[in-house]
């Protein structure tokens, strides 16, 4: 597998995730949330800290780098969105609240790495975590285990929401709320586990993206674009098309980047940000219901066609 | 069975209803009838927590509910037919009964689906099916059996005859009328084509700018001039 590769399908799995979970919130609570960015950044420190500190592959850590993911989303729900949901806030007011958060979770995530370098002696902002990665096969375990995690959390979240009564409730709450509410589904109970789910994807993200990146108290700043980019090419209300515009944005990017560099030079890899802008630049002119909007069926129904009158 | 009193309410700062007293007694249909924009879904948005009571009472069998929130309404024992939305149309037929009775438990689930079933064969025929698929007529034959999923008290139903060919809607009627006489259900009916509502109403209320112009007897309604001035197009 060419090193491109294997770098840009880890890089787009962690995309996928973080794109995935903005999605997820954003149809679940109308909050496009720009806190995604520092929660990414949160997970690669649970992973950073207990590889640091105790050992062992970064792997073994990633359910944790979940889980605290989870517990930070019930933090930002409980304090940031429920009361602002509660008070029929506009999807502008529930935007711009994320953006504070993120600021605040991003100084304490700075604090945190100075509380590292003073007590632990360590140097958590600029972080290569491939240095602690195993080799299969000669190849670095990232290339598999970041698409097996993204796999597994998209098979898990697509059986969460179809045989289970909770994940059901959750889809006719996502698809009409007063209805739900009127059934006796509690729409906060919904929310809050949005919010976990969405945080905990973030953080995971953030932790198999820094098997990529450099991971740094930037990291999911540097990111958020990227990570919306997938959001709007999947369709924002598609939470699978949210995890597969992630993979394709992230993937795409590598391997332009590639393309570009070989043939252009080098000097290129400056203005690879360009190129998930230019993606969700492309989507919300020509398909702004992204890649979940477009008829796929009716597409491939007339190519068929087409070719059967041809031959 | 359902008494609201001097009701006061709307959304936010908007006051859409001004003292509104109704009694919905057991085991009838009480019909409230009015123009567009009178205020009769703000009225059931009362009941069910969606609107903002300012002032005012709401009873269930003698026990003030006002301001229990909507996810807790359900388990009193009042199931809702919203106008629009009243199924859950990405889910199966299935899940959408099972979504209406969500708080019962499965044996229980399991039980009520089979009632309304039979009630409805409708629904069986396509029961793996997803709801957005159905037409008009057969979304309001399972949004009526969502409603009765949880064996409810009363059903409050939000114009049922919306978006629905004549033949249909008074097919739905026929429906509320069979299950009130068959298996005694207490019905709030909201609706704006007033003779289709007030033939199968036992009491019925207009509305007209957020306050009762009338209350009384489904039939006598249909005779007050009010009635005819606003549906029959009569100005005074």
């Amino acid at each position: 597998m060419p090193g491109w590769l294997a770098s840009g399908l880890v890089y787009a799995s962690g995309l996928a995730l973080t794109s995935g979970g903005i999605t997820f919130l954003y149809i679940t609570t109308r909050t496009f949330n720009f806190a995604h960015a520092s929660m990414a950044t949160f997970g690669f420190y649970v992973v950073y800290t207990f590889v640091a500190l105790k050992g062992g592959n970064p792997y073994i850590y990633f359910p944790l780098a979940f889980l605290f993911g989870s517990l930070l989303g019930i933090i930002v729900y409980f304090i940031l969105n429920r009361p602002l949901l509660k008070r029929k806030a506009n999807e502008i007011t529930l935007m711009m609240s994320t953006l504070g958060y993120d600021l605040i979770l991003l100084s304490l995530i700075q604090m945190y790495c100075d509380y590292l370098t003073h007590t632990y002696k360590l140097y958590p902002r600029r972080v290569t975590m491939s240095v602690y990665d195993i080799q299969i096969g000669g190849m670095n375990a990232s290339t598999y285990f970041a698409p097996i995690t993204a796999v597994l959390i998209i098979t898990a979240l697509s059986l969460f929401l179809t045989r289970t009564k909770f994940g059901i409730a959750m889809r006719a709450t996502i698809e009409n709320t007063p209805l739900s509410e009127a059934s006796g589904i509690n729409s906060d109970k919904v929310y809050m586990t949005s919010w976990v789910i969405g945080g905990g994807m973030a953080s995971l993200g953030g932790a198999v993206l820094a098997m990529a990146t450099t991971g740094s108290p930037v990291l999911g700043m540097n990111l958020i674009a990227n990570m919306f980019a997938g959001a709007i090419l999947g369709g924002l209300y598609s939470i699978y098309g949210g995890l597969f515009g992630g993979f394709v944005v992230g993937l795409a990017e590598y391997a332009i980047v590639y393309w570009l560099a070989e043939s252009v030079g080098t000097w290129v890899l400056g203005y690879r940000l360009a190129i998930p802008l230019l993606i969700m630049v492309v989507t919300l002119l020509f398909f702004p219901r992204g890649l979940a909007g477009i008829q796929w069926r009716r597409i491939f129904k007339s190519l068929s066609s087409k070719k059967g009158e041809a031959s | 069975m359902l008494s609201i009193k001097n009701l006061y309410s709307g959304y936010g700062k908007l006051r859409v209803l001004y003292d509104v007293n109704v009694e919905v007694p057991k085991k009838e249909i009480t019909v409230i009838v009015g123009p567009n924009g009178a205020g009769k879904t703000t009225l059931l948005n009362s009941i069910l927590g969606f609107a903002d009571v300012f002032s005012g009472k709401i009873y269930l069998d003698d026990k003030d509910m006002t301001g229990t929130p909507a996810h807790r309404i359900a388990q009193l024992g009042i199931s809702f037919v919203p106008q629009l939305g009243s199924v859950f149309a990405n889910l199966t037929l299935k899940e959408n009964l099972i979504m209406a009775a969500y708080t019962l438990p499965k044996k229980e689930v399991d039980k009520r689906m089979e009632q309304v079933l039979e009630m409805f064969p409708i629904i069986k025929e396509f029961f793996h099916r997803k709801a957005g698929t159905l037409s008009g007529g057969e979304r309001r034959m399972l949004s009526i059996g969502m409603g009765l999923m949880r064996n409810p008290k009363i059903m409050l139903l939000d114009e049922p005859s919306t978006d629905l060919a004549p033949l249909i809607t008074k097919e739905v009627m026929r429906t509320i009328k069979r299950l009130r006489d068959e298996i005694g259900l207490t019905v709030l009916l909201v609706e704006q084509m007033a003779k289709l509502a007030l033939d199968i109403g036992d009491n019925a209320y207009l509305l007209v700018s957020g306050q009762i112009k009338f209350k009384g007897k489904a039939k006598e309604l249909l005779q007050h001039p009010e009635l005819s001035k606003l549906y029959l197009g009569i100005k005074e």
